[in-house]
């Protein structure tokens, strides 16, 4: 995210910084002076402290998305899994295999087996259009929802390592079931992500229900209604930091049989280890004749998905920027008055035999102080963000496609670190010309 | 009576450029001070008093010339040398106090003492005698604003006299006081030459300022003169 | 405006300052202009017309859509089927069928830059159907035509936005050959005729869609087998109507047709569509909307009112004296109030300006990558916001500043200097 050369340059800040600090330890900065100083101007302060509060506190929150999907893309997937799509496809949603492709790999060596059955999930993945019941008169009046039909639901929960809240259970051989009593119609069953689960009892058809009220989400026995037909949840995944969190996964025959979608989207091929894995994924890539196909380390899909995050990261960036531009005029803003204010004051000092280094120093103190409390209050308010919910889009970042996605906030060291060090580096670029000023101030001028 | 001398002006010359017009201040001028001497600037605006004082004071360097205190020949040294003396060496009290309105009578005078390796006792220690010496034991945690004019004057005092300089110079130090602060101030500082044996150098216009110090000289055009110019004679 | 050299000499007092509040100003002025730009654009494209509609005609449950092409013409005109049901216009319907091809043919030297993604149409739509590109005028209009009239009559011509065309490296007049990603075994050789009008298209690409069927046709006789996206290859279907109840009748009539069993369709207003999408940004575009731009407009408005409490501040005695000469409080609170508005106002006009101009005549747009827009342009409304948020910033953060000037109390200030 930051490349070396900015790296350097933060460094070289930094070091600067580090002096400015160890100045003021040493050496003779009166700094309860400084301290005073700012007390006594706490309304400029606070206003200072306030606009660094903001422009940190927004920068911790902008990166806590963008790390959100970033800890998304990289906890889906296994290393220990070889993912599998057609060559052209771009994406799973465009990929399309057929059966004597899918066949064809499950039989290669490498792939762990569960006595006879290689752990070898063959699925149809699509994307599908629901409307939404009641939809709010401001929002949309249909949604995408992530829908993944499996042929086999235990081999699939074996090779994803993916497990359902107690309560729940995989769909029946049939993959549906009789609906209410006064229903002919069977129901079909579907095992849906918590995220997925969250998002559906979003609607306002489904507030009332116990579920939602109990969980904030919907819950095994709910039923939905996709693609004309009615769909009753019988398991809900522990799918929380994974894009399968925000999937539907169903018995796949129904998919075709419902949405027509008749050949196979992805194979998901467990092996022995992440070594395996790629020696497996190389192999299908190089060497398989079966039908034009595209395979990765399934961590290696994931991450590949991650390029929406750069793009958002450069928006982020831009915007941070320039907000901190401007934070770095209103500190120079403060800074200057406060100097102006005491020009009498360094003037003196300097007589009394304070040297220049030392003028500098208290003043680049007192702004680094301000930068610092600023940018402290700020990644505090901004840490509050963490753990919350939001949505997004995860992809390859170019050419459409991409998954929506039910993601968490997340602040982390590396964010907060972040922040500490643009509101130091603010409240140092934003210092450095008024104490500039100030050290150059002839002391017998300033005092008349 | 006086014996070593601490300070020694020799042939100074002074002058600034505003423009390319050349502006002669000090020319030539001579003046020696001995150890506990009081000695009093006298003259008229413009008549170089306040230069001599910042050039001695080592707040200035001249333009020709050479300025001695004690064995430094200050007139030499380097902007940066030259704070570090007077750290070291000068206390300088002001017409206007120029204390630090946020910082207590105290902590004003703490200030100097900052910039010497010593520990926060001894401070306290020297912050205080020196502010007993000027009698405001009791005033020690008033800020400037919670002052009068006279007891500023003495804070400044104090602050001058706590590093234990070699010379203390005063510009105009009752300039800005009544007639009975004045009094009180000028009382202070002739003491600190009998008790404490301080070598002063003031500048001042107040005649019976003038009149408590040992030994007046009158400056006239940047020399030293004998006798008083007239028109001054009334100030 | 008797005060107005006293206000301006106020500002000129401290250039410093004045300078340094301005360019604070202007930055953070600059951001809203662009965060408003995108969130603005957006609205637009979701809000709901009820006059001059465009429908779009999609496979009713998956995404993406993927239609027959035998559906094309039926929908081009609104499925009617009774004599009194509506018939859309020839010029009032457009075909998308959406074509990815790289210049690469092995797919593993494929680069982003390499690969072009391409609505192939029926070309005289370009001009009568397409968002923005309907509505041009003048110079620009008539040149586009000529680009449009050259694609329909060269079936194997390429039109192209000009940054789509730089990353290709190639020249109007200059050849390619696109190797595609969606339609395996697909080739075309086309012909750049011309560019789309700079603007929102700068990155897309169009080609005409009699080339690809006949593309596809060929492959079956060179292979003997129908191309299996032959029954796929129809993505969307726009119509527009003159209101909501047309499009209400055509949606009707649509939506109960035999003829669309399989795959089913829909009929839904193009910005309902697009708000599907951009569903899944919603808490992007919120803190765009909820927390970005108030955080900081409130930053905007704390900057100032900083410099103008420290420059009252610093004029305390002034203030008195002008109360001495005769001001009266609500003078002096109204002299701080117009010096504020008077920097906020110039920085805030003159940033939005310089935004409207450097991002949409320097650097082409933002990019801001976004359900399937890439690239946004500040409209001129963006010049007019900019100004008012500059102003109202000022005088938010005027306010307290100037009612202390007002409350400046003579005999204090006096009382001090005496």
């Amino acid at each position: 995210m930051l490349t070396e050369a900015t790296l350097r340059w933060i460094g070289g800040l930094g070091a600067a910084i580090v002096c400015v600090c160890l100045l003021a330890i040493s050496g003779a900065v009166p700094l309860r002076y400084n301290f005073r100083n700012l007390t006594v101007r706490w309304r400029t302060t606070l206003l200072t402290v306030i606009a660094f509060t903001f422009v940190i506190g927004l920068l911790t929150v902008m990166l806590s998305f963008v790390n959100g999907m970033q800890r998304l893309t990289e906890s889906s997937g296994r290393d220990t899994n070889v993912l599998v799509i057609s060559a052209s496809a771009t994406d799973e949603a465009f990929s399309s295999l057929t059966p004597e492709a899918v066949s064809g790999i499950e039989n290669l060596p490498g792939i762990s087996r569960e006595g006879e059955q290689p752990l070898c999930s063959r699925e149809t993945y699509l994307v599908v259009n629901q409307p939404i019941e009641q939809p709010r008169s401001e929002g949309p009046k249909r949604r995408f929802l992530q829908l993944r039909g499996v042929d086999n639901a235990e081999i699939a929960a074996r090779v994803h390592e993916v497990r359902l809240h107690p309560g729940g259970s995989w769909f029946s051989a049939a993959g549906v079931q009789q609906g209410d009593a006064d229903d002919d119609e069977t129901v079909v069953e579907a095992v849906i992500g918590e995220g997925a689960a969250r998002e559906l009892g979003r609607d306002a058809s489904n507030w009332q229900r116990d579920s939602v009220k109990a969980l904030g989400r919907l819950d095994v026995g709910d039923t939905i209604s996709m693609g004309g037909r009615r769909w009753r949840i019988v398991g809900v995944m522990q799918s929380a930091g994974s894009t399968m969190d925000s999937e539907i996964w169903t018995y796949r025959p129904l998919v075709a049989f419902i949405f027509g979608k008749q050949s196979y989207t992805t194979v998901v091929a467990r092996c022995a280890s992440s070594a395996a894995a790629g020696k497996l994924a190389q192999f299908l890539e190089k060497e398989y004749k079966v039908a034009p196909i595209k395979a990765f380390v399934e961590t290696a899909y994931y991450a590949g998905l991650s390029g929406t995050n750069q793009q958002f990261t450069v928006a982020i960036m831009v915007v941070a920027f320039v907000m901190a531009v401007g934070g770095v005029f209103g500190i120079m803003n403060t800074m200057f008055a406060a100097i102006s204010q005491r020009i009498k004051d360094i003037g003196v000092m300097r007589i009394i035999g304070f040297s220049r280094t030392q003028i500098l120093t208290s003043f680049m103190l007192e702004s680094l102080l301000i930068a610092f409390v600023g940018a402290a209050t700020g990644c505090l308010l901004g840490s509050l963000v963490h753990g919350l919910s939001a949505t997004s889009v995860v992809g390859s970042g170019q050419g459409g496609g991409g998954k929506t996605v039910v993601l968490k906030l997340v602040v982390d060291s590396g964010i907060l670190s972040k922040g500490m060090i643009l509101g130091i580096v603010m409240g140092f670029v934003g210092g450095l010309l008024p104490a500039g000023g100030a050290m150059r101030l002839k002391p017998l001028d300033a005092v008349r | 009576m006086p014996q070593a001398n601490i300070v020694r002006v020799v042939n100074v010359h002074k002058y600034f450029r505003r423009g390319s017009e050349r502006i002669d201040v000090l020319n030539g001028l001579s003046l020696e001070v001995a150890q506990a001497d009081f000695l009093a600037l006298m003259g008229p605006s413009g008549s170089g008093k306040t230069t001599l004082l910042n050039l001695i004071a080592g707040l200035d360097r001249p333009s020709e010339g050479q300025v001695i205190v004690g064995t430094d020949v200050i007139s030499s040294m380097s902007e940066t040398q030259l704070a570090t003396w007077r750290t070291r060496n000068i206390g300088f009290i002001f017409q206007f106090y120029h204390l630090i309105p946020v910082l207590t009578a105290f902590e004003n005078v703490e200030l100097p003492l900052l910039l010497l390796p010593l520990n926060a006792a001894q401070r306290r220690q020297q912050v205080q005698t020196a502010l007993q010496l000027v009698g405001l034991s009791d005033r020690m945690s008033h800020r400037p604003g919670q002052l009068s004019g006279g007891q500023q004057q003495r804070v400044g005092i104090a602050r001058a006299i706590v590093t234990d300089p070699t010379l203390i110079v005063a510009d105009e130090p009752t300039g800005d006081l009544d007639a009975k602060s004045a009094g009180e101030i000028l009382d202070l500082l002739v003491e600190l030459g009998t008790t404490l044996r301080k070598t002063i150098v003031m500048v001042t216009h107040d005649p019976r300022a003038a009149q408590r110090a040992h030994r007046v000289q009158h400056l006239d055009k940047g020399l030293l003169v004998d006798k008083p110019a007239m028109a001054y004679e009334h100030a | 405006m008797k005060y107005l050299t006293l206000i301006l000499k106020n500002i000129r007092r401290n250039p410093l300052r004045t300078l340094l509040t301005a360019m604070g100003t202007m930055m953070l002025v600059c951001v809203v202009t662009l965060i408003w730009s995108v969130l603005s654009f957006l609205d637009r494209q979701t809000s709901e017309k009820s006059q001059n509609l465009k429908l779009i005609v999609t496979e009713r449950w998956q995404l993406p859509s993927q239609m027959p092409l035998s559906y094309a013409d039926i929908l081009s005109k609104g499925a009617p089927r009774e004599p009194n049901d509506l018939t859309i216009a020839d010029r009032d319907s457009m075909t998308w069928q959406f074509f990815g091809g790289s210049t690469e043919e092995d797919p593993r030297n494929r680069s982003p830059d390499s690969i072009l993604f391409a609505f192939a149409l029926e070309p005289p739509k370009l001009a009568t159907m397409m968002d923005e590109l309907d509505e041009l005028g003048g110079s620009v209009a008539a040149e586009f035509q000529r680009v449009v009239d050259k694609l329909a009559a060269n079936r194997q011509g390429l039109v192209v936005g000009q940054s789509r065309l730089d990353l290709l490296k190639q020249k109007v007049g200059g050849r390619l050959t696109l190797f595609s990603l969606n339609y395996p075994g697909i080739k075309l050789d086309l012909e750049i005729v011309g560019t789309f009008p700079p603007g929102r298209y700068d990155l897309s690409a169009a080609i005409h869609r009699d080339y690809l069927s006949s593309a596809m046709d060929q492959y079956e006789r060179e292979t003997g087998r129908r191309h299996p996206m032959i029954d796929r290859t129809l993505n969307l279907v726009w119509l527009r109507v003159k209101d909501r109840q047309e499009m209400a009748q055509v949606a009707q009539q649509i939506e109960s047709s035999p003829q669309f069993r399989n795959p089913q369709v829909k009929v839904e207003t193009a910005s309902s569509g697009i708000a599907a999408f951009l569903e899944a940004y919603r808490t992007l575009i919120w803190g765009m909307r909820w927390l970005l731009m108030p955080a900081i407009i409130t930053v905007l408005a704390v900057i100032i009112a900083n410099a103008i409490s420290i420059s009252v501040r610093e004029r305390r005695t002034e203030l008195a004296v002008l109360k001495v000469l005769g001001f009266r409080p609500n003078q002096l609170l109204c002299l701080v109030v117009m010096e504020a508005l008077a920097i906020g106002v110039s920085a805030g006009l003159s940033s939005a300006l310089a935004t409207y101009l450097l991002i949409n005549l320097g650097f082409g747009g933002v990019t801001f990558p976004i359900a399937f827009f890439s690239k946004f342009f500040i409209p001129w409304e963006a010049v007019v916001l900019g100004t008012i948020v500059g102003a109202g910033t000022a005088l938010a953060g005027s306010v307290v500043p100037a009612w202390s000037a007002r409350s400046v109390k003579v005999s204090e200030v006096f009382a001090k200097v005496a």
